[in-house]
Order: structure tokens, then C-alpha cells, then sequence
């Protein structure tokens, strides 16, 4: 065989000398591969958006539902439950979620605006240790109640407030705080005739009550128990973000929330601006029939992070919280009944197994995986979109094909002259496949750049010319190595494939036949 | 004690060959045997289609007979491998065609140098290279392309090309068929020249008299045999002078 060197030179030489036989070689592959790499990317990233969405590493075990006569009678799922789930082999973790079970009310400043929110029947808890997406919320997100050595737990002053009544959370007094100047007597009370008695005057409006507790930002003095109590922590899904940015914010004027939540609390004065009251037993909504034994007392709450381990749309807090509330408003049953039990499984592949079994052993069942269906349906769509691409490629292979052919018998003569100063037919055949080669790979980079740039483009366009809706990626795109690597391997791959035949039939030519043609 | 004679250069016995199949076969080769020495300067002569140029081919290894012994340089034609064969035109036999067969998306010293891009070991391959061209005259045309040049430059630059690996055995064929006959006179001088001076053994297929009259040797083929004598080969119409 003839040195690698020598060869190299001569396939770059035979392959770049002729401009028209490159263009009619590589065209099909520059075409067939931008596809195949745009194809591949947009799926790719289409995945990853799904992924957010519905996290697919954990599956939800849930009770099928069942009534009666209007009364949820569904299986309940308890610790039992979770300890009999954790015990499988093919369980890495089982975490559960308790729903609030009773009426609450959520109030709000938010940008200046009075904002009041059903928080009942759209809240959960969850295990803190399962919320761990940033170091910083994990940080917040626990039971802190349950601290004793926590050394802001001191006695306060707490608001004047009625039971009814969900105040906004009180601000920490300023620091050059001036009480603002008692108003004029009232003009009405000014003596006059006996006809039209003035009225009597009005009483001067209480003084702003100010936060008492030590580090304000995040403690509050509860109004039942007159402590200072830290914020119960909470935090929220991403889908949640989306949808008030896509939907809440526009029309209501207010600023769009920053994808980074650390970044977009601290340009809001940290977390002071993102906390809440909470009147628990309390509801927006009228003609509630849900029967609570203590009466209604507010709790403030603070947003700390956003975390896919929330509900979808609602909040999340530490699990202790709603089962300590479950207890005092609806009593023992209520604070052990989970809503689902969060299961992380060691292989994803054991999924089907453990759903069946969770049918037959235990009468539950998963929770529908939107996402797994999601997931599915790309796997389909990315499948056929690749068996696309490849057909496109196969068929450039065949363009190469037919251009080598011709190729091949133009070159007759020139090949025959390679045997004749001693090229072997191994050689011939090398020179040939090389020259395929080379077309493939020049064609599968340009393939590729041309991809990324439409990807570019597409990206332009959606960003200027789609409007926002939830979830709305910056990228339609994810070129991950692997596709810009698998495009340059089909490329060079297909395109030898299609000059296989030509190099075999010019190989096996007759050395004197191809120096007589004319 | 008698000392042997060197063994030939070229051992041909009993070689056929023909074309075709059935009713259109044609046998061009009908038992073909000669040998040619080292050093020899053979012409080859015969009317068109008497197979002179499909004896050449067997002999250079690109061609296959149909039967026969066909032994160059010590080695089997006839069953030596294609790696051994390309190895032997790629060191020992320089071919030179009508047609020239330059590439013409090579300039003159990439011609001249061709085959040391299927040789295993070269050094000095621009050397070499501008050696042979200086044999041949064309020291100052090593960067024109094959479109620039004469028809008796290209043949210069073709023989330059066969002698690039300094070869033991020369196989012309028609070398001067498309050149005017001045410029083929050059070339038949310096074909004899280069067998006086380097002992380059050379075969010439031809039909053209002058070429005959340096040979040392005239072997005329009639119909697939050969019929070997100098004035007979010439008399039996060796081509014009």
C-alpha cells in the first residue's frame, strides 16, 4: 500500500481540483446533514424543555380516586404505605406530599399592588431534604418551628388585627422613621348656630403598627401566640413563574420575573419583598362546606426559590407546616393522609414492573406522566425526523455514487497511468474511497455550519417575532457534541459508502484497456 | 569452467492471448517466445493489430495472457501477486506511451515525480525529479503545466517520468506516433543514447523505420507470431523511415 502521506496529498489534490465534480458530490450531503444535525438539535432541546416541565427521574405514586355519595373514600396513604414502597429493592427513595386540606387565604404586595390569592387546595409539603435544586434555598427551606434553639423566638407586640381579617405583612420600621403629623381638626366641628350641629370629630388613624422582631426580613410576630415565628418558607414551580409572566404579568402591568429568582428578590430589596400572609381557615372563595375546629388565624410566608420539586401550580413548603396545620384544623386523620408518595426509582427501565406491582400489591397506581407521554411522543417524532435526514443522506450516497461512476470512467486513463508507474489496485481503490471521504467530510462540516446557522436564524425569529407563552425557550436548539460529531461520521460514512462501487470498479480495471481510451 | 550468461531481462515462452468470446474471438498473441538481454535496444514492429502493443503490456505487467511463461526480472508475471507487480514497475520499468499520458492538473515535476507516490522508501524525490529532467533537457520547465508544452515536450517530460526510478527495462510504445519527425529524430537519439551510455535495456514497439535502424535488434510480429530477423523485418515493411 502506498504511504499514508502520499496518499493524503493525492486525494486532496484529486478531490479540491475540480470545483464542479465537489459542488455535484457534496451538495446532497451538505443538505442531508444541516437537516440531520437541526433535526437532532431541536429535538434535543425540546426534550430538555420537557424535562423541566415534567421531570421524568421520579414518578408519582397516587390512590386511584374513589367516592361516595360525594365523599372522598380513596385509599389514604400513609407511612405504612411509604415504609412498605421504600422497602423494595428497585426503590431509591419515597418521599410524600401532603396537601392543605382546608380553606386558606393568601395576601400580598407585590410592585405595590394588593394581590390576594386562594392558597387552600393549592398548597402542599413535601419533605425539605427533597427540595434541594440551589444551595441557597435549601438553605431556608425547612422546618423551622420546629428549631428550639432558634434565638429569635422572642415575645412581641403583635398587630391589632381581627380574625376575619388577612392584614398584608407588616414592614420593619425604617431606620429615620417620622411619624407623620396628626391631621387638622376637623372644619365641620367649628361652632356655629344652633341649626346643623357639627359632626362629631373623627379619631385619628392608630399609628402604623412596625414589624418588632429581630431581623425582620425574615421573622414576624404571630398574632396567635405573640412570638416571633421565622416565615414559613415556601417556594414555587417554574411552570408557576411562566404563567405569570406569560399570562398575570402582562395584564396587570407588572414586571416580568427574572428566570434567575436570586437575582430578580435582590434587585426587589431581597426577600423582604417576598413575603405574604397566610390566613389559614380563611377563603376568597364563598360557600365553603369544609368544617375546621379552630378558628381562622394568620401565618406569614415567604417566597425563597423556585424548585421543580414544587406543585405545578400552587406552592410548597416543608411538610411539618401543613401536617402540624392539617392537625389543628381538621384533626389526626388529616395530618397523616399523604396526597402522593414522590418515588425515585434506581433504574428508570424497572418503571413498568413497579407500576404493575403497585396495582397488584397495593391497589394504587401512577400518577398520569403527561411528561412520560411528552417524552414518548419526541422519541417518535425525533425518530422519524432522523429517518428522514438519513434518507436524504442515502440518497446524496447515491449522487456520490453516480458522480464517482463518472468520475471513475472519465478518469480512466489517469487511473490506468497510476497502475502503470506502480500503483496497486488496493491503491487505486484507496485513492478513490479517500477522495469520497474527503467530499463526505468537507460536506458534513459545511452541513453542520450551515445548520447551526439556520439554527441562528430561527432563534432571530422567535425571539422577535413569537410572543411569549410559558416556557418559551431562548434556544430552539441543543447542539450537543455527539450531533455535530454523528453528522461529520454520516457524512464521511455515507459518502464513502456511495464511492465503495466506483472505487471497486476502478481498481479492478484493466491497466492496458484504460491507457487505450480515448 | 564456462561462465554462465546473465539471465535475460525479458523470458517469453509459448504466450497467447486473445479477445472476445465465442464467434468475435480474436487471437491476437499465437505463442510468442523470445527473451531480451540486458542492455539490448529492441524494436518491436508490425502492421497495426499484429500485437505488438498487447505483447508490451504482458511484458510491463499490465496485461495478462492467456497462456504462457512470462518471466521479467527474475519474476513470474503470470502468478506474482498485484503488490509485486506494481512493485516491479514502480522500481525496475519506466513506460512511455503515444498519448504521453501526462496529468494535467500536474505541473512537469509532479509528473516526472508520480511514482514516487506509490514507492515505500524515496528520498530526494525533488532531486531526482529535476535530475531526470535535466536528462532530458527540461530543467527550466519544472513548474509549466502539460498545457504549455510541445508535443515533443510532453514526450520529453514522459520519459522523464519513465526515468525517474532509474529502470532496468524501458517499454516504449509508439513513442514517436504523434510527434512531427524532427522532433521524433530527438527522441530516437536520445532512446540510443541512453542505451550506449546508462545500459538502459529498452523495448520500442513501432512501425516507423528509423526507429528499427538503431535497434540492435528487430523483431517483426505477423498475425500474432514473430518472425525475428533484421532485414527481414524491415522487408517485410518495418513502417516508413
Amino acid at each position: 500500500m502506498m504511504p499514508i502521506g502520499n496518499l493524503s496529498r493525492m486525494v486532496v489534490a484529486n478531490t479540491l481540483r475540480s470545483r464542479r465534480h465537489f459542488i455535484l458530490s457534496a451538495f446532497g450531503i451538505v443538505i442531508g446533514i444541516a437537516t440531520f444535525v437541526l433535526f437532532l438539535a431541536s429535538t434535543e432541546q425540546v426534550a430538555a424543555v420537557l424535562e423541566k416541565i415534567f421531570p421524568l427521574d421520579e414518578v408519582q405514586v397516587v390512590a386511584p380516586r374513589a367516592s361516595f355519595l360525594g365523599k372522598d373514600v380513596s385509599k389514604k396513604l400513609d407511612d405504612a404505605i411509604v415504609k412498605t414502597i421504600l422497602a423494595r429493592p428497585d426503590v431509591l427513595a419515597a418521599l410524600p406530599r401532603m396537601n392543605l386540606s382546608f380553606p386558606a387565604f393568601g395576601r400580598g404586595d407585590f410592585e405595590g399592588n394588593d394581590l390576594k390569592f386562594e392558597v387552600g387546595g393549592f398548597a402542599d409539603g413535601i419533605d425539605a431534604s427533597f427540595v434541594n435544586d440551589d444551595p441557597r434555598t435549601k438553605e431556608l427551606f425547612k422546618d423551622w418551628d420546629s428549631d428550639a434553639t432558634d434565638k429569635h423566638r422572642i415575645a412581641c407586640e403583635s398587630a391589632p388585627v381581627s380574625a376575619d381579617e388577612v392584614i398584608q405583612s407588616p414592614r420593619a420600621k425604617p431606620k429615620n422613621y417620622t411619624p407623620p403629623p396628626p391631621p387638622p381638626p376637623d372644619a365641620g366641628s367649628a361652632s356655629g348656630s344652633g341649626a346643623g350641629s357639627a359632626l362629631p370629630p373623627k379619631p385619628p388613624p392608630p399609628p402604623e403598627y412596625f414589624n418588632p422582631c429581630p431581623d425582620p426580613e425574615r421573622y414576624y410576630c404571630d398574632d396567635t401566640d405573640h412570638t416571633c415565628h421565622h416565615r414559613v418558607p415556601v417556594v414555587m414551580s417554574p411552570t408557576m413563574i411562566e404563567l405569570y409572566n406569560g399570562q398575570f404579568a402582562k395584564s396587570h402591568g407588572l414586571p416580568i420575573a427574572d428566570a434567575d429568582f436570586v437575582k430578580f428578590v435582590t434587585q426587589r430589596g431581597g426577600l423582604n419583598a417576598m413575603r405574604f400572609s397566610i390566613g389559614l381557615g380563611l377563603t376568597t372563595i364563598a360557600g365553603t362546606n369544609t368544617t375546621i375546629r379552630h378558628k381562622p388565624r394568620r401565618v406569614e410566608a415567604v417566597l425563597v426559590g423556585i424548585s421543580t420539586k414544587s406543585m405545578p401550580i400552587g406552592m410548597t413548603m416543608p411538610i411539618q407546616y401543613v401536617q402540624r396545620w392539617n392537625r389543628e384544623f381538621l384533626g389526626e386523620e388529616a395530618a397523616t393522609a399523604y396526597s402522593s408518595i414522590i418515588v425515585t426509582l434506581k433504574d428508570r427501565n424497572r418503571l413498568a414492573p413497579f407500576g404493575q406491582w403497585l396495582q397488584d400489591d397495593l391497589d394504587l397506581r401512577l400518577e398520569d406522566s403527561l411528561g412520560q407521554k411528552f417524552a414518548t411522543a419526541i422519541f417518535v417524532i425525533r425518530l422519524v425526523l432522523v429517518l428522514i435526514s438519513l434518507v436524504i443522506i442515502g440518497i446524496s450516497a447515491i449522487n456520490i455514487a453516480h458522480n464517482f461512476f463518472m468520475q471513475v470512467t472519465e478518469r480512466r486513463r489517469e487511473l490506468g497511468l497510476l497502475r502503470a508507474v506502480g500503483a496497486t489496485q488496493t491503491d487505486v481503490k484507496l485513492v478513490v474511497l479517500g477522495e469520497a471521504g474527503l467530499i463526505g467530510l468537507i460536506g458534513g462540516i459545511m452541513g453542520v455550519l450551515i445548520g447551526v446557522l439556520l439554527a441562528k436564524a430561527v432563534d432571530y425569529g422567535s425571539a422577535h417575532y413569537l410572543p411569549r407563552f410559558p416556557y418559551k425557550p431562548t434556544t430552539w436548539f441543543h447542539f450537543s457534541w455527539w450531533i455535530w460529531t454523528g453528522g461529520l461520521a454520516c457524512a464521511a460514512g455515507f459518502a464513502v459508502l456511495g464511492g465503495y462501487l466506483p472505487a471497486r470498479r476502478a481498481s479492478k480495471m484493466e491497466p492496458a484497456q484504460a491507457l487505450t481510451q480515448n | 569452467m564456462a561462465a554462465q550468461s546473465p539471465a535475460p531481462v525479458v523470458r517469453l515462452r509459448d504466450v497467447t492471448k486473445s479477445y472476445g468470446t465465442g464467434a468475435a474471438k480474436t487471437q491476437v498473441l499465437r505463442g510468442v517466445s523470445f527473451d531480451i538481454d540486458k542492455g539490448e535496444l529492441i524494436a518491436l514492429v508490425g502492421q497495426s493489430g499484429s500485437g505488438k502493443s498487447t505483447l508490451l503490456n504482458i511484458i510491463g505487467g499490465l496485461d495478462q495472457p492467456d497462456s504462457g511463461e512470462v518471466e521479467v526480472l527474475g519474476i513470474d508475471t503470470l502468478h506474482a501477486s498485484d503488490a509485486r507487480l506494481a512493485h516491479l514497475r514502480n522500481e525496475s520499468m519506466g513506460f512511455v506511451f503515444q498519448a504521453f499520458n501526462l496529468l494535467d492538473h500536474l505541473n512537469v515535476l509532479q509528473n516526472v515525480t508520480l511514482p514516487s507516490s506509490f514507492a515505500k522508501h524515496h528520498r530526494d524525490v525533488e532531486a531526482h525529479g529535476r535530475e531526470a529532467l535535466r536528462k532530458v533537457g527540461l530543467s527550466d520547465f519544472a513548474h509549466r503545466r502539460p498545457g504549455e508544452l510541445s508535443g515533443g515536450q510532453k514526450q520529453r517530460v514522459a520519459i522523464a517520468r519513465a526515468l525517474f526510478g532509474s529502470p532496468t527495462l524501458l517499454l516504449c510504445d509508439e513513442p514517436t506516433g504523434n510527434l512531427d519527425s524532427e522532433t521524433g529524430k530527438e527522441v530516437i537519439d536520445f532512446f540510443r543514447e541512453l542505451n550506449a551510455k546508462d545500459g538502459v535495456t529498452l523495448l520500442i514497439v513501432t512501425h516507423e523505420r528509423r526507429v528499427s535502424s538503431v535497434a540492435k535488434r528487430v523483431i517483426a510480429m505477423r498475425d500474432g507470431m514473430l518472425v525475428e530477423t533484421t532485414d527481414e523485418a524491415l522487408a517485410a515493411g518495418g513502417g516508413p523511415a
